[in-house]
């Protein structure tokens, strides 16, 4: 780490310490009585307190399972739907303004007909997650393919590929950045609606915990569920980031 | 190019909306035919359901509270465009400063604001100050972020010509970070509208006092199908509508900038 950087991580760390501190003074102040606004030390011993309970970790595990289902579906659907619109001009004309006018739909608006149709369970959840994860994944991969040097196209076809083998040999690894950039959006966007969807009508997961803290007026406990889903989200974004840098030495950095 | 294909082209520059509203037919058609064969009853068909429309619309009490989303939503994105462009502009030319401000959004990025409700309701009650807030907070995120990559990006010939000419440091940031950044600004506002839509929906689902996520949602605990589709309808559409205003007056304002490939942006 140069001296730069290292300046520069202590700069960043000033606001995210005030912040602390200025929640720890609040709270030592009085401004709040602590069943509103419980300390910083409190909510952060939760959190380490609940790490090593199975009744924590079990709902983290179903809120994991629904996420990871809802987001392979997303991504098997969206990346051939995306290279088809990219590669082939009818689909193209038919998938754009499907897309056109599906994106901007608020999908959690979706959810209570999602529920109607296939219950309380997993599987509206999972449907939900998918539908929200589904557009920046294949948009990115549409883009991506779109973009794609057609020389490397050409080539591939006149040393006899054939455009299947063209499509998967050349294209498909051409429009990986692309398709890794797409699944952070898509990751991040599936942690919050997976969480939304449990708080709104579950009996399991993070979201339900948050729920059932705040029935209970229990205000620390509110504060858990919220940490971890972030800490998810933090998580899987930094590890796709070095699944990116790890499958595509030499293209340039995204930040 | 074949003749047949530059007709379709000329047609569809010559009517813009006309593939987007081929699609809307298209799913209301393909929603029709579900509903009447495949399914065992419960779904509604579209039918009926836009038949529904003219009732929650003309219902005063309905329509002030779809009027009252709109307005909150509207209010909570001026404010977090208020303070989220100067920042982000801010961020854009003052190493310093970005330093200091990219860790905290980093880690405040993927922090499911929504679910922020029940706290915040905690301190500021169930009204409008609650769900403003919420909405604040999401809007500001990617609009910061864009507007510190857009500033980021500017041309340094044009701010040291602007200097040797002696304007001084806020006239550049306005007359030209500001300017350079508005195509990146604006993709940073094409997600916040998304995200406006979400909170907006969120929060009054969990605060049911007023707004279309109350109707939506409380139709939903009383059973009453026909009105939760038609909600989903309004709300979908309002969506839509938004996005196409949206890109409208992003042509007007940006019409000089190369068109940009943000497709991704309205889903994030």
């Amino acid at each position: 780490m140069t001296a730069l950087a290292r300046n520069e991580a202590l700069i960043g760390a000033i606001p995210i310490l005030g912040l602390l501190l200025g929640w720890q003074a609040a709270v030592s102040a009085g401004v709040a009585p602590s069943a509103l606004l419980p300390s910083p030390v409190a909510v952060f011993g939760r959190v380490a307190q609940n790490l090593g309970d199975p009744d924590f970790l079990g709902h983290t595990a179903v809120t994991l399972y629904r996420l990871f289902v809802g987001f392979l579906i997303a991504l098997a659907i969206g990346v051939p739907l995306g290279l088809a619109g990219a590669t082939n001009r009818i689909a193209g004309a038919a998938l754009k303004p499907l897309v056109r006018v599906l994106a901007p739909v608020p999908k959690i608006a979706l959810y209570p007909a999602l529920i109607l149709s296939l219950g309380f369970d997993d599987a509206s959840k999972i449907v939900l997650v998918t539908a929200d994860a589904l557009f920046p994944i294949l948009l990115a991969t549409f883009q991506g393919a779109a973009m794609v040097e057609p020389k490397l196209v050409w080539s591939a076809r006149a040393a006899g590929t054939s455009p299947a083998g063209t499509l998967l040999k050349v294209i498909l690894p051409a429009t990986l950045p692309s398709i890794l950039t797409g699944s952070r959006i898509a990751l991040v966007v599936a942690c919050i609606v997976v969480f939304l969807a449990e708080m709104i009508t579950s009996t399991d997961g993070l979201g339900y915990l948050l729920v059932r803290a705040a029935r209970n007026f229990q205000t620390v406990d509110m504060f858990v569920p919220l940490i971890a889903i972030s800490a998810i989200g933090l998580l899987l974004n930094g590890a796709l980031a070095l699944t990116r840098k790890k499958l595509l030495v030499g293209f340039p950095e995204e930040d | 190019m074949t003749a047949a294909a530059l007709a379709t082209r000329t047609r569809a520059t010559l009517l813009p909306g006309l593939p987007p509203l081929l699609a809307c037919l298209a799913l209301l058609l393909a929603w029709q035919l579900y509903a009447r064969t495949l399914s065992m009853g419960g779904i509604p068909d579209a039918l009926s359901t836009i038949r529904e429309l003219p009732a929650i619309l003309g219902d005063r009490e309905s329509l002030a509270d779809i009027l009252d989303s709109i307005r909150r939503m509207a209010i909570g994105f001026a404010i977090a465009l208020a303070f989220s462009v100067p920042l982000g502009l801010f961020m854009g030319r003052s190493r310093t400063v970005a330093a200091m401000v990219n860790p905290l959004l980093m880690i405040t990025y993927p922090v499911p604001k929504a679910a922020l409700m029940p706290i915040i309701m905690l301190w500021f009650g169930v009204g409008d100050a609650s769900k403003l807030l919420v909405i604040v907070l999401g809007v500001s995120l990617p609009v910061i972020y864009h507007a510190y990559q857009g500033a980021r990006a500017v041309e340094e010939k044009m701010l040291w010509s602007a200097r040797a000419m002696g304007m001084s440091g806020p006239a550049r940031l306005a007359r030209i970070v500001l300017p350079a950044s508005l195509p990146e600004i604006l993709v940073g506002c094409r997600t916040g509208i998304v995200l406006a839509l979400i909170t907006m929906i969120t929060s009054e689902m969990i605060a049911r006092q007023t707004g279309a996520g109350n109707i939506l949602f409380n139709a939903l605990d009383m059973a009453q199908y026909e009105t939760v589709y038609a909600m989903i309808l309004v709300i979908s559409a309002l969506g839509i509508v938004l996005d196409m205003l949206f890109e409208y007056v992003r042509g007007l304002l940006t019409g000089w900038a190369e068109p940009r490939h943000d497709l991704l942006a309205p889903s994030l």
